[in-house]
């Protein structure tokens, strides 16, 4: 009995040492120590495959720098978590792309270098985009191009309603429109007002439209542009899905041709020739007229810290290649963004025509992090679009919803 | 009564084994008590390896975030001071936690009552032979092949209040459209739905090769007896399912109390935190803004892990109680 | 049993599959619906306008994967019970001091956040070079299968009455025997059941893909949909269609298997 139960225990052991040898030999085989020749890129774009125009982009600017370069594009949520966890690590990539209110969170962690360090020239790049880099009076990184939001509409809706849109110049001009679709049996306007970054993205050119402040989620202002929302909401002219929809389900909303307007970006321009929609872009109104400032989009090429200074050099050929004003424009023609050097926008443009109004509104939008905010703007637009879905789904008014906010997200800078 | 069958099934049995049955101080029996004892971590052995290399660092950081105060920064550079309870502190005064908590609890127990009866249900149902039954059952696990994120999303495709599959069927049957993803009133119930769904496949599958290890004499005899399927079903498969039974509900609680990912991709625990459980808090504070707070996140992380240790001792209480030994 | 009877069930059987399949046919459904009609209101029943637009581009990128995904599949099958079924055995029959703290912390071990694991093993595996590697996201995905396992087979082996291994016992059989020609026979059905919640999880498997193996060259076909899902639009059609192509080759695998298994329970009846 004894013998035969020392055997048994043999193989258990022996089992028990399998799974630790599958361990043991995966070690001997290639560490993830880059080499000298290896670049490592890490983007936010898993659309495109290693045989995407983009990758073969990024590898030729390797080439040119006389380095191969890996590029792996991750999903945008998983890429700050794992930026964060391989700077913990210290396996950080040489570059990576990143959307631009992640750069503050990865700048405050002290895994990315700022210009300073990495000597790169950002001085032909328009100061609006490059501010949601700029943290402490330092530069983390280079925007690869721009995007922002506006009302696309559509004209044919528009024209049943007998509404022209050159009218719309304000928010209540806005309204009047929104009321004669709804009267003429179509429906309004689609956005986006989940919870998450998404929606703040899309409140906030109504949130500064109405003048109001970042700083002060419960001022007036606030509560002005969250009942603009809510009132239509009420009124059946946005229809009640848009408090879970995303941008994307917003845009799909608008693809149907049953609504007069909806709020997207200006990466919709290429789908929106696609959905055969006859469109007209409007920039998204001020409360009192004028174009409302709207938030910049866009991710920004940063270059993570390295334990070995050397690599940045080599690096930073390569971030200069894909950021030359001809590679600008390539690369943001695919992206559909706008380029953000004033010389490669204006290369855009004249390749087409239809990019004008969308260079205007990059050139009035504003950043999120802005205005010095940094790591603060993420906690501030958490309760912002926490207090958009409390109004917009009518579990507290706009004011009590903004008021509570104000009080949490004090809570959470302070 | 409801365990009559058990033990006549288990009176042969010499449920301790030989270690306990064996009176101590002869040598030969604590020999063999030591050399049971050798087998049976040697057995155990693998897994318990297992366990100490991949769970105790993960477990370890779970805990050591909740009690540090990390930042981004800290978070990378590891710097964070220790600051002992404070986050969970922080974390119960919080607004968000009692309604975390009461929603955490009806979300685990309806899922689980209705999980649990619909699956016992259809494994019954399906246990009986009829053409097509293994193979019906077996498309019953197509669910399961989807990556969460698709069966989430197509859920909350179907749920959507203007352009959803449910309420333009409720619309054709003459009833008000409900907004069952952005009305806080209806938010939970969706998303209990939609995960009522996910785990009746997981209840039926189990449940059902419990039924395949009761004997088909106990119910032939009992057919003899003049038994009919009601009876039969309350006093033979009922308690000798019970083991079975008790091990699927205990998992089920444990990986309900888990679920975020069909919350979190129908309502990110919304509208006004209406749908929110202790799991999408804890997943909302961790990686739901741009910026993380792991500390607090990891908190109510294992506030969770408490709870179901809980369970898990009242599980450990009734298997003893039902153990004859 | 009446044969007009057994046709009832069979309809009801079919019926109730029907209804559970719903939100599969839905998927399927939206998986051919061009953009323009996706939000149409009130919606399609039917895919009128269909588009194969999102299976042109799956059949394009996404043929690859499947095997891998079906590789790391098996491999979690095979690990999980190669760790369980001992353990379990020990837990339900040798009853080891301390067994009941372990199954304890099985129990709780899996209540740890799938995302903290992964971040767990993403430590471990950049240290000893595991990262973007099959055998990895083997181990990986098998750490949700593991504990469920062993809870699981323990359950069913207690069932497994005493006086069949003390017979064993007095035969003169070690603990190795009496697992190997009694207890792993007799638990034929808790096998089937492991092996298949085993390749469920590791195949629908996103987060440990993701964290673990997101640069690798071998992906598992669940990383495809991030394929579609930009950084400002997803492309829902075609995100449908990889999880319907993904799906199908796992389903007719289930089906078959539960065929095979139903035949060898019966042919297993026939023989006692």
């Amino acid at each position: 009995m004894t013998t035969k139960f020392r055997r048994g225990a043999a193989i258990a052991v022996a089992a028990a040492l399998v799974g630790v040898g599958l361990v043991g030999c995966a070690s001997s085989g290639g560490g993830t120590s880059a080499s000298s020749k290896s670049y490592t890129f890490w983007d936010p774009y898993p659309q495109f495959d290693q045989s995407a125009a983009w990758t073969k982009l990024v590898e030729s600017c390797g080439t040119k720098a006389g380095v191969t370069v890996k590029r792996t594009g991750y999903d945008t949520t998983a890429l700050t978590n794992k930026a964060l966890l391989a700077g913990q690590q210290g396996n950080s990539p040489d570059m990576l792309l990143v959307d631009n209110p992640v750069v503050s969170t990865l700048a405050d962690a002290g895994i990315l270098t700022s210009t300073a360090e990495n000597k790169l020239d950002t001085s032909a790049i328009d100061k609006n985009i490059i501010a949601a880099g700029e943290i402490g009076g330092k530069t983390y990184g280079v925007p690869i191009g721009a995007n922002t939001l506006a009302l696309y509409y559509n004209k044919t809706v528009l024209k049943a309603a007998g509404v022209d849109a050159a009218s719309i110049t304000d928010w209540a001009t806005l309204t009047d429109a929104l009321a004669k679709v709804k009267a003429a049996g179509k429906k309004g306007i689609t956005f986006s007002g989940i919870n998450t970054e998404e929606g703040s993205f899309q409140f906030l050119p109504w949130f500064w439209g109405s003048g109001a402040n970042l700083t002060q989620l419960d001022s007036p202002q606030a509560v002005a542009a969250l009942t603009l929302w809510t009132d239509w909401l009420k009124k059946g002219y946005a229809p009640n899905s848009v408090i879970q929809n995303t941008q994307t389900t917003s845009w799909q909303e608008f693809a149907t041709g049953d609504y007069a307007f909806g709020e997207n970006g200006t990466w919709q321009l290429g789908n929106v020739k696609q959905a055969g929609i006859d469109y007209g872009i409007l920039t998204i109104p001020a409360e009192s007229g004028g174009p409302a400032a709207a938030p910049t989009g866009g991710e920004f090429l940063t270059i993570p810290v390295q334990k070995d200074a050397a690599r940045y050099a080599t690096t930073k050929k390569i971030v200069n290649c894909l950021t030359s004003t001809a590679n600008f424009v390539t690369t943001d023609n695919t992206l559909s963004y706008i380029a953000p050097t004033a010389d490669a926008q204006a290369a855009q443009v004249a390749g087409n025509a239809a990019l004008k109004p969308w260079v205007d509104a990059v050139k009035a939008a504003k950043g999120r992090t802005s205005d010095n905010l940094g790591t603060k703007y993420p906690k501030i637009s958490e309760q912002l679009w926490t207090a958009v879905q409390t109004a917009l789904s009518g579990s507290q008014t706009p004011e009590a919803a903004l008021k509570a906010a104000q009080t949490a997200a004090a809570a959470a800078i302070k | 009564m409801t365990t009559s069958a058990v033990p006549a099934k288990r009176a042969v049995g010499e449920k301790g084994g030989a270690t306990s049955v064996a009176p101590p101080g002869r040598p030969a029996a604590r020999r063999r008590v030591r050399s049971g004892q050798w087998a049976a971590w040697a057995f155990l052995a693998p897994v318990v390896a297992y366990l100490l290399v991949f769970y105790a660092f993960p477990l370890y950081r779970n805990v050591e975030l909740s009690l540090k105060d990390y930042t981004v920064r800290s978070f990378v550079d590891g710097t964070a001071p220790f600051v002992w309870f404070d986050n969970y502190a922080k974390v119960i005064q919080n607004a968000t936690f009692w309604p975390a908590l009461t929603h955490t609890a009806i979300f685990t127990f309806v899922s689980i009552a209705f999980q649990f009866s619909i699956g016992l249900a259809l494994a019954v149902f399906f246990f009986q032979h009829f053409r097509l039954a293994s193979t019906l059952r077996a498309l019953f696990l197509v669910p399961w092949l989807l990556p969460l994120i698709v069966s989430a999303s197509t859920w909350s495709w179907m749920f959507n209040s203007d352009s959803g599959i449910v309420n333009s069927a409720l619309e054709a049957l003459g009833l008000p459209q409900i907004n069952w993803l952005t009305s806080p009133d209806w938010s939970l119930i969706a998303v209990l739905i939609a995960n009522i769904w996910i785990g009746i496949p997981f209840n039926l599958v189990i449940l059902y090769s419990g039924l395949q290890n009761i004997s088909g004499d106990l119910y032939e005899a009992a057919s003899l007896d003049g038994a009919n399927g009601w009876q039969k079903f309350w006093r033979i498969t009922f308690p000798l399912l019970r083991p079975v039974s008790a091990i699927t509900i205990l998992l089920g609680l444990v990986y309900t109390l888990k679920v975020f990912d069909i919350i979190w991709i129908m309502t990110k625990g919304g509208p006004a935190d209406s749908s929110t459980t202790l799991s999408t808090w804890s997943y909302r504070l961790g990686f739901g803004s741009v910026l993380p707070d792991f500390s607090p996140a990891a908190a109510v992380g294992n506030i969770l892990i408490l709870i179901a240790l809980v369970f898990g001792l009242v599980y450990l209480r009734t298997q003893r109680k039902l153990d004859p030994s | 049993m009446t044969r007009r009877r057994a046709w009832w069930k069979t309809l009801l059987g079919v019926v109730l599959t029907a209804i559970m399949l719903f939100p599969v046919y839905w998927m399927i459904n939206v998986s051919l619906t061009p953009t323009t009609e996706m939000r149409k209101s009130p919606p399609d029943w039917f895919p009128v306008h269909g588009t194969i637009e999102g299976y042109l581009a799956v059949a394009r990128d996404q043929l690859p994967y499947l095997g891998v995904s079906l590789l790391v599949g098996l491999g979690t099958v095979v690990l999980t019970l190669v760790l369980s079924a001992p353990a379990a055995y020990s837990l339900a029959k040798l009853r080891p001091r301390g067994g009941r703290p372990l199954s304890f912390i099985l129990l709780i071990a899996q209540m740890i956040p799938a995302i903290i694991m992964a971040m767990g093993f993403y430590a471990i595996y950049l240290g000893i070079g595991m990262l973007n590697s099959i055998p990895g996201l083997i181990v990986a995905d098998s750490t949700i299968a593991v504990p469920f396992g062993v809870l699981i087979f323990t359950a069913f082996m207690n069932g497994i009455p005493d006086e069949l291994t003390a017979a064993a016992t007095i035969d003169g059989a070690g603990a190795w025997r009496t697992f190997r020609s009694i207890i792993l026979p007799i638990s034929r059905n808790s096998i089937v059941t492991v092996s298949l919640f085993a390749f469920l999880w590791a195949w629908s498997d996103f987060i440990f893909a993701s964290t673990l193996d997101g640069g690798g060259d071998l992906q598992p076909i669940t990383l495809g949909i991030y394929k579609y899902i930009g950084n400002n639009n997803q492309e829902w059609n075609s995100i449908m269609a990889t999880a319907v192509v993904a799906s199908i080759p796992a389903a007719v695998l289930l089906v078959v298997a539960q065929r095979y298994v139903a035949a060898g329970i019966t042919a297993g009846a026939v023989k006692d």
